[in-house]
C-alpha cells in the first residue's frame, strides 16, 4: 500500500508509516481513513488560525482591526521561535512582513504585481504585545496588522501532524509537506537536495533519522525578477545576497524550517549558538557549502 | 549589457514550461507567437538560432531580458542571455540571474539516486520562462 497523498495549504503532502524495515525508496504505508481525517481536520484548523490567504482565518480578522486576541493553544512555542529569531537576526526576520509580502503583490487575491515601493515590516514592540495568560496566549495590537508565518508555519504544521498521530499510537511516520519534513521511529531516509536551477539534479543527499530536514528557495515562488517570498523585514525587500537555496536539518521541523529562512539573513555560525542544527546551502554561482556535522553526500 | 552562456539539454529546460501559464499573465513576448503558447515536450524542433524578448513588471518598472537558443538536432547547444536593465537594482538582480544559469548546472540525476523523497522544487525566472515559451512556439516544426 502507497503512502498517503493529499493537497493542503497549497502543496502536496505524503504521510507514510512505518519502521525500520521500511524500504529507502518508500515512503512507507498508507494511514487508515481515520488517522486521515483526523490528520486532515488538524490541518484545517491550523489554516483557519494561521492563513492570511483566507478571510476568515484569525490572522485576517487581527489585520482588519487592532484589539486583544485570544492565540490559538499552537501560538505560544510558535511565537517563541519568531521571537528567537527576529533577536538573532536583528530583526530582519519577523512575523510581521504580512503587509511588505501584499505590496509586492504576494497577498491573498495572488496580484503578484508590486504596488509601490517596497514597504519595511513595523517594528515588533510597536506593532505588537504577547501576553502569557492562564488561559493562552494573548495579542495586542494597537493598529491592524498582517502577520505572516510562512517562514516556520509549514515546518510546525508538519510537527504537529506528526504530534497527532503519535497520540494516536502511530509512532513511526514520514511526514512530507513538499520538502519540508520530519521523519519519526525506527527507520533512516535519504532525501535528496533539489537542485533549483535543476529539477532532474541533486545537489546532494541528507541521511535523516529521528530528524527534520526543510529548504528553502526564492524561486520556489518567484513572480517576477527578484520578486519572491523571503523577506528582509527591515527593509521590505526580498533577500538578494546571492544564496539561492538552504536546507536545515534539526530535531523538529519548525526549527529547521525558521533557520532554513534566517540563514538567508544571517551567518549559520551566528544561530548555531542557539539551536542544534546542520545546514546545507548554494550560491547563485554554484557554490555549495554545508555545515561540518552533515550526514550525507554533496555533489559539488 | 551583460551576457551569460550556458550549455544544457533541451529536454531538462522543456520540462517545466508547461506549468507556467499561470504566472505569465502580466509578460508580453515580441516573438510572433504568444508566450503561453502549448508545445509538446516530445516536439521537434528546426535547427538553428532563436531569440526572444521576455519583459516583465518589476518594483521600478519595466524590465526586459533577451533569451537566444542554439538548437541542434533538438538539443539545445548554447543560451545566450542579454539583460538590458534601466536601473542598479534590477541590474544586480539580472546579473545574477543570468551569471546563474550556465553554472548551476551541477548535482547528479535523481532518478539514478536511491531517496525516499526530494526536498526542493524548481521554478525558473518569469522573465526567462516566458521568452523561453515563445522559442519554443517559433521554433516548433509544424
Amino acid at each position: 500500500m502507497r503512502a498517503t497523498a493529499f493537497d493542503a495549504i497549497g502543496v502536496p503532502w505524503h504521510i507514510g508509516v512505518g519502521g525500520a524495515s521500511t524500504p529507502t525508496a518508500s515512503r512507507g504505508e498508507a494511514l487508515t481513513n481515520d488517522d486521515r481525517a483526523a490528520v486532515l481536520a488538524r490541518i484545517d484548523q491550523f489554516d483557519r488560525d494561521w492563513s492570511r490567504f483566507r478571510d476568515d482565518s484569525l490572522v485576517s480578522r487581527i489585520s482588519r482591526e487592532p484589539g486583544s486576541w485570544r492565540l490559538p493553544a499552537d501560538a505560544d512555542t510558535l511565537l517563541a521561535l519568531y521571537e528567537q529569531l527576529h533577536a538573532l537576526t536583528d530583526a530582519r526576520l519577523s512575523p510581521l512582513v504580512g503587509a511588505s509580502l501584499e505590496r509586492l503583490g504576494y497577498d491573498a487575491a495572488y496580484r503578484l504585481t508590486p504596488v509601490g515601493d517596497p514597504l519595511p515590516a513595523p517594528r515588533w514592540t510597536d506593532a505588537i504585545a504577547l501576553r502569557r495568560e492562564p488561559g493562552g496566549l494573548m495579542l495586542d495590537t494597537v493598529a491592524p496588522v498582517l502577520l505572516d508565518v510562512g517562514a516556520a508555519g509549514k515546518g510546525y504544521l508538519v510537527d504537529l501532524v506528526g504530534d497527532l498521530l503519535a497520540a494516536r499510537g502511530v509512532t513511526e511516520t514520514l511526514v512530507d509537506a513538499s520538502g519540508d519534513l520530519r521523519v519519526r521511529g525506527g527507520r533512516s531516509i535519504r532525501v535528496a537536495l533539489e537542485n533549483p536551477a535543476d529539477p532532474t539534479k541533486a545537489v546532494g543527499v541528507a541521511d535523516l533519522h529521528n530528524a527534520a530536514l526543510c529548504g528553502s528557495a526564492p524561486n520556489r515562488r518567484t513572480w517576477g525578477e527578484g520578486l519572491h517570498h523571503i523577506i528582509d523585514a527591515v527593509t521590505g525587500r526580498p533577500v538578494a545576497d546571492g544564496v539561492i537555496a538552504t536546507w536545515v536539518i534539526a530535531e523538529s521541523a519548525l526549527v529547521a524550517d525558521g533557520l532554513a529562512t534566517a540563514v538567508f539573513l544571517v551567518d549559520p555560525a551566528r544561530l548555531s549558538g542557539k539551536f542544534a542544527f546542520e545546514w546545507v546551502r548554494l550560491s547563485i554561482d554554484g557554490r555549495l557549502e554545508a555545515s561540518a556535522g552533515f550526514q550525507g553526500e554533496l555533489f559539488a | 549589457m551583460m551576457t551569460g552562456s550556458a550549455r544544457t539539454r533541451a529536454a531538462r529546460i522543456a520540462a517545466p514550461i508547461g506549468a507556467t501559464a499561470a504566472l505569465l499573465g502580466t509578460l508580453t513576448g515580441c516573438s510572433t507567437a504568444t508566450a503561453d503558447a502549448e508545445v509538446p515536450v516530445d516536439a521537434s524542433y528546426r535547427d538553428g538560432t532563436f531569440q526572444a524578448n521576455g519583459t516583465y513588471e518589476s518594483p521600478n518598472g519595466s524590465e526586459n531580458i533577451i533569451v537566444a537558443l542554439t538548437l541542434e538536432n533538438d538539443v539545445v547547444t548554447d543560451v545566450q542571455i542579454t539583460t538590458n536593465p534601466n536601473n542598479p537594482t534590477t541590474a544586480n538582480y539580472q546579473g545574477q540571474f543570468a551569471d546563474g544559469i550556465g553554472e548551476l548546472v551541477i548535482g547528479e540525476d535523481i532518478d539514478t539516486l536511491n531517496v525516499t523523497v526530494v526536498a526542493g522544487s524548481s521554478l525558473t525566472s518569469n522573465g526567462f520562462r516566458a521568452a523561453l515559451t515563445a522559442i519554443k512556439a517559433d521554433a516548433v516544426e509544424s
